[in-house]
């Protein structure tokens, strides 16, 4: 099999049976923000903005690098913006316009 | 104070001590704060979620366990569908609406559950998973050589009893319901409680009375 064909088979959540590093029985308390995250997730699903599929698949489609290197509520947030992109509820301009504004709100308060 | 503040005082506390966000938590609050001013989400609703997920913890399921040790007609509804049991008896709201299979482990069945693709998990009854459960190794290997990873959490399963792994959905979530361990014949319904773990709820581990709490 060549690696572009194992690429189309296993697409990047499609690990189970892989062979893998011993259990490292991790955990840790969410940050504010992650479990803000969480709650938006669930918040989208209850008002059928975005479901619980529709989060995996977008998770998914950020593809193999993404995937590997951000963590966990990181992926759901970068999904959640491509997904609000993609159905037209957000413009990339907009989120990148808030996100600045957020963000000179933070400098302003450290200073 | 900013006017940001006054829109969300429940979700946003800042202090001093606070670094700056990063990246992804700008982002964060620039998403929840797009979907409020759109008016997708209502102001105070990321916060109302954010009880509802402090208030699901391992001990819920815990009390669903005990409950089925010691009623056997609770146990036959809580086998017949999980989620109407944990709903109706012990007022558990599915708010992710999802299908709640519980599977019941005997001398000759041990049940393991997991979520190959993501990290689906019985979240009303158990609260969030742990980073383990969302993590490569386990979901990768537990479909694959499930007494291995059991073994990595201590757990010895004798070859004669066969080794069940249900892969978990977006719409279907499992619970394990474990054995009752020998020597708890004079536990009330309150004491079994204690000694019910989340671990021995995803089946990683079987319930044994080391767990029991310490007052």
């Amino acid at each position: 099999m060549n690696s572009t064909e194992n690429l189309v088979k296993r697409l990047p959540n499609d690990i189970g049976g892989l062979p893998a590093d011993r259990i490292q029985q991790i955990d840790h308390e969410l940050l504010p923000w992650e479990k803000r995250c969480h709650a938006l997730a669930d918040v989208l699903d209850f008002h059928k903005i975005i479901n619980t599929e529709e989060k995996r698949r977008g998770v998914e489609q950020l593809g193999g690098e993404m995937v590997g290197k951000l963590t966990y509520y990181e992926r759901w947030i970068v999904a959640f913006a491509f997904i609000l992109f993609q159905k037209a509820i957000l413009t990339p301009d907009e989120l990148a316009q808030k996100m600045k504004e957020v963000e000179s709100r933070y400098s302003r308060s450290t200073l | 104070m900013e006017t940001h503040d006054h829109d969300h005082p429940d979700v946003h506390q800042k202090s001093a001590a606070e670094p700056a966000p990063r990246y992804y938590e700008i982002m964060e609050t620039a998403v929840r704060e797009l979907l409020v001013e759109k008016k997708l989400v209502g102001p105070g609703e990321i916060s109302r979620q954010i009880e509802v997920l402090d208030s699901r913890t391992p001990a819920l399921g815990a009390k669903v366990v005990a409950r089925a040790w010691v009623d056997p007609e609770f146990r036959a509804r809580l086998l017949a569908n999980g989620r109407t049991a944990c709903e109706s008896e012990f007022g558990i709201s599915f708010y992710d609406d999802t299908k709640l299979i519980v599977l019941e482990n005997t001398d000759k069945i041990h049940n393991l559950i997991v979520c190959t693709l993501c990290s689906c998990y019985p979240r009303p009854v158990l609260g969030l998973p742990p980073d383990w459960y969302k993590a490569k190794p386990y979901r990768a290997r537990a479909v694959r050589e499930p007494r291995a990873v059991l073994a990595e959490f201590g757990t010895d399963i004798p070859e004669d009893v066969e080794i069940r792994v249900s892969d978990s959905t977006a719409m279907v979530r499992y619970l394990v319901l474990p054995q009752r361990p020998v020597g708890t014949e004079n536990f009330t319904e309150e004491q079994l409680a204690e000694i019910v773990t989340r671990d021995a709820m995803i089946g990683v581990v079987r319930v044994n009375l080391e767990n029991r709490s310490t007052p």
